[in-house]
């Protein structure tokens, strides 16, 4: 048993930690939400030289190679300072799939660009329900004999104004299970008939609408296999949901320590507030929170890596996570006061993206009953 | 990373199952100390003792020259773990002597103290049988207020005053005792000793206080120039808060994998009753909200468990874990606390059954358990005492009383 990071590990997040805080700071951060684009290109271009974004691809595709861990480790930093733009869904969401169970050259043609810096993609999963259920896709993909034809409405598809690639799930046959007949097809965001439309987020973190009205798409534009639509994204979805936790839960940390910091040096009655046992086991709450949360993320990540049936740990952590982010935001703005309640004041970067973070890959209650369905209920 | 145990522990589990299996079948699981009530508890508990120091099991933490095994503290961890799922009295043996008092007497005891009272410990016999007398009338969580006098009179000490919440006193043969020696130390922290009390010396009164759930754990003590052998301090004089606090550790390290064992089994039972009883014409294991509630109480079970394993690696590169036992201690209180509360819920008004009645469900386990968990969160230091070693040790905050 060891709870530690390789040496490895542990330079890519002091290479990451730095980075961060020089490049992306919080008034940065500011600046983007209320950018159209919602992210920046000359950061993405210092990330794709610091080799994260092909960071778990093959050399072959002008990757790393490095392992599914490192991209945890890599994750928890980026949120830690709330990194903002296209990585999550170009990275985990959509390239973790086609390493998978792209074809060959499948994989030349989309995982060498991605690697380069010189694509972006997106998801386009979920639909008007707004969640994560195999049952509310109905976009169709209907095959005419030469092309299947999509049409259909996807939401929260992230970043797909800024993507020039993305995957969408489809419906392509009848079948006795919610889970059967969806295909996932990878298609250009520029291709006709495509409507994207950004959604105003509290976050402006890059959310879409987007339209599919009679786009066409090839055989060779399915991941995996025609029908096993589900499969794949099941497969990702375990992989993607624990980067996210690991996001939220460097989130967490962060939040917490600048609440601990701020209980230090606020003085109140002659005192630092941080001497009033009220203010104290509130704080211990959070930090018990925070670190059960990192453990679980810790262990599902490690439960995945080394090919184990992580199922219950996995819906564990992104339960776990939500629940954590949620408490520790509002508990840690409402020690900073009135002060925590303001635009200038970095608390509420995390806070913002509260909900999109609980959203994705699955609220609590879908998790939940995921670990009902594990425990043998 | 990497969180799987050896071979040698996988190995451990198996075996401590095996002995479980044989040993207990059929027996009700008493949990927590209520093995200290009844009589009948009482001897089976320590027949139980006296095959887990066979096994190696019992002390297995400790040196081999004193009747320990030299295990690793990730075998202390399985084996603690399991032993705890399957319920298996006799491995504390009322606590104190397996729990702090061998280890302690490792650390700063004489040795002619370690060779007088760990082997009889480490054989789990009734002469290793040990309690610890710390808190009084008016020193509970404020623990260094103690005035139970210990004043040196020649070569023995002369013991007045009275110590109450002493578990097991009406089982053990000796005393762990916080005293003060120095009444006239400046700081109440100064001025307190650590001495081995003989619980036959004349002078002592034993007055059980039995809970409200009927059980037999608590004692009052009271002492009237009670004769202590000099020979019996523990440490050096007027140090013994000192030679506590770290007394107070080892308590606290082993509460993880203790109560994560007694709740993955309890919640297993639970699971396997709400797929068995019927509500409302379903199975109530298809109930959504019973479904959630459980999911619940998994996820914060397998949280305390990762708990338990950050402080065994830590232990196992020499960290001594002073918040995160605290941490450990208070959280492993509010799991209890719930899976007690949802236990209840499942059962519903059969959880008001008395737990040794033949209508009782799960084995008047659950009932057991809500009945008992304020006690258990209450021994060993209050949700606050830790949540202010956390404040204090993890997070930097000032001391707030």
């Amino acid at each position: 048993m060891d709870f530690d990071f390789n040496e490895q590990q542990n330079m890519l997040k002091t290479m990451a930690r730095d980075f961060l805080v020089k490049e992306c700071t919080k008034a940065r951060v500011r600046e983007l939400e209320a950018d159209r684009k919602g992210y920046d290109p000359a950061m993405w271009e210092k990330m794709v030289e610091l080799g994260w974004l092909g960071l778990i691809f093959p050399e072959q595709y002008n990757g790393t190679g490095a392992d599914y861990l490192d991209l945890v480790v890599l994750m928890e930093e980026m949120g830690r300072n709330v990194t903002p733009g296209p990585f999550f869904s170009t990275v985990a969401l959509c390239s973790i799939p086609i390493l998978k169970f792209g074809t060959g050259p499948q994989k030349a043609k989309y995982l060498t660009p991605i690697a380069d810096g010189k694509s972006i993609w997106s998801l386009a999963l979920t639909e008007r329900s707004g969640r994560f259920e195999a049952g509310d896709i109905a976009a169709s993909a209907e095959y005419d004999g030469k092309n299947y034809v999509i049409n259909g409405e996807k939401w929260f598809v992230p970043f797909a104004h800024v993507a020039d690639h993305m995957l969408v799930l489809c419906r392509t046959q009848k079948a006795a299970s919610a889970e059967g007949g969806l295909t996932l097809f990878a298609l250009k965001t520029g291709s006709r008939g495509v409507k994207i439309e950004l959604i105003p987020t509290i976050a402006g973190d890059g959310q879409c609408r987007v339209r599919f009205k009679n786009v066409k798409a090839g055989r060779s534009d399915i991941i995996g296999k025609k029908g096993d639509g589900w499969k794949v994204i099941s497969y990702m979805a375990q992989r993607a949901t624990v980067l996210k936790c690991a996001e939220i839960s460097g989130a967490c940390q962060a939040v917490l320590e600048m609440t601990q910091a701020y209980a230090k040096e606020r003085i109140q009655f002659d005192k630092p507030i941080g001497s009033f046992m009220a203010i104290q086991h509130k704080l211990v709450d959070m930090l018990t929170d925070v670190e059960g949360l990192q453990y679980l993320v810790y262990y599902a990540a490690w439960m995945l890596s080394a090919g184990m049936k992580a199922d219950l740990c996995v819906s564990q952590a992104k339960a776990k996570a939500n629940d954590v982010y949620q408490r520790t935001c509002i508990e840690g703005i409402k020690i900073h006061g009135a002060i925590g309640f303001t635009m200038d004041h970095d608390i509420g970067c995390y806070f913002r993206r509260v909900k999109s973070s609980e959203f994705t890959l699955g609220d609590s209650d879908l998790h939940l009953e995921k670990i009902a369905a594990g425990i043998g209920l | 990373m990497d969180f799987k145990f050896g071979q040698k522990e996988q190995k451990l589990r198996e075996d401590v199952r095996t002995f479980a299996r044989r040993e207990l079948s059929g027996r009700r699981v008493i949990s927590g100390m209520e093995e200290e009530s009844r009589d009948e508890d009482w001897e089976f508990t320590m027949q139980i003792s006296k095959k887990l120091s066979q096994n190696g099991w019992l002390t297995m933490a400790w040196p081999k020259e004193y009747g320990g095994q030299d295990a690793s503290h990730f075998e202390q961890h399985v084996y603690i773990d399991e032993a705890s799922y399957w319920g298996i009295p006799g491995t504390t043996m009322g606590v104190s002597g397996i729990g702090w008092v061998g280890q302690s007497l490792m650390l700063f005891g004489s040795e002619e103290q370690r060779k007088k009272y760990i082997p009889s410990i480490a054989a789990g016999e009734p002469d290793g049988v040990w309690c610890t007398a710390y808190s009084e009338p008016n020193a509970g969580s404020d623990f260094a207020n103690i005035q139970t006098k210990a004043i040196k009179n020649g070569d023995e000490y002369i013991l007045n005053g009275q110590k109450i919440w002493t578990s097991c006193a009406h089982r053990a043969r000796w005393c762990w005792i916080a005293v003060r020696t120095d009444p006239g130390a400046k700081k109440k922290q100064h001025g307190i000793s650590l001495l081995i009390l003989d619980m036959r010396s004349p002078g002592i009164t034993i007055r059980p206080i039995v809970n409200y759930a009927g059980v037999h754990i608590f004692n009052e003590l009271f002492f009237d120039n009670v004769k202590v052998p000099a020979a019996n301090l523990v440490g050096t004089e007027n140090r013994g808060w000192y030679h506590l606090m770290q007394s107070l550790a080892f308590e606290r390290h082993s509460i993880a994998p203790q109560f994560c064992g007694i709740a993955r089994r309890t919640l297993e039972h639970i699971v396997k009753n709400a797929r068995e009883i019927r509500y409302n014409g379903a199975a109530l294991a298809h109930n959504p909200v019973v479904r959630h509630k459980l999911a619940e109480r998994a996820l914060e079970i397998d949280t305390l468990k990762m708990f338990g394993y950050e402080i065994t690696w830590k232990m196992s590169k020499g960290i001594i874990p002073i918040y995160e036992a605290a941490r450990n201690k208070a959280y492993c209180d509010f799991v209890m606390q719930r899976l007690a509360v949802t236990g209840t819920e499942m059962i519903g008004a059969y959880s008001q059954v008395d737990m040794w009645s033949k209508w009782a469900k799960i084995m008047g386990n659950i009932t057991r358990l809500y009945m008992m968990f304020p006690g258990i969160a209450i021994a060993g230091g209050t949700d606050e005492v830790q949540k202010n070693i956390v404040g204090q040790f993890k997070l930097g905050l000032p001391r707030a009383y």
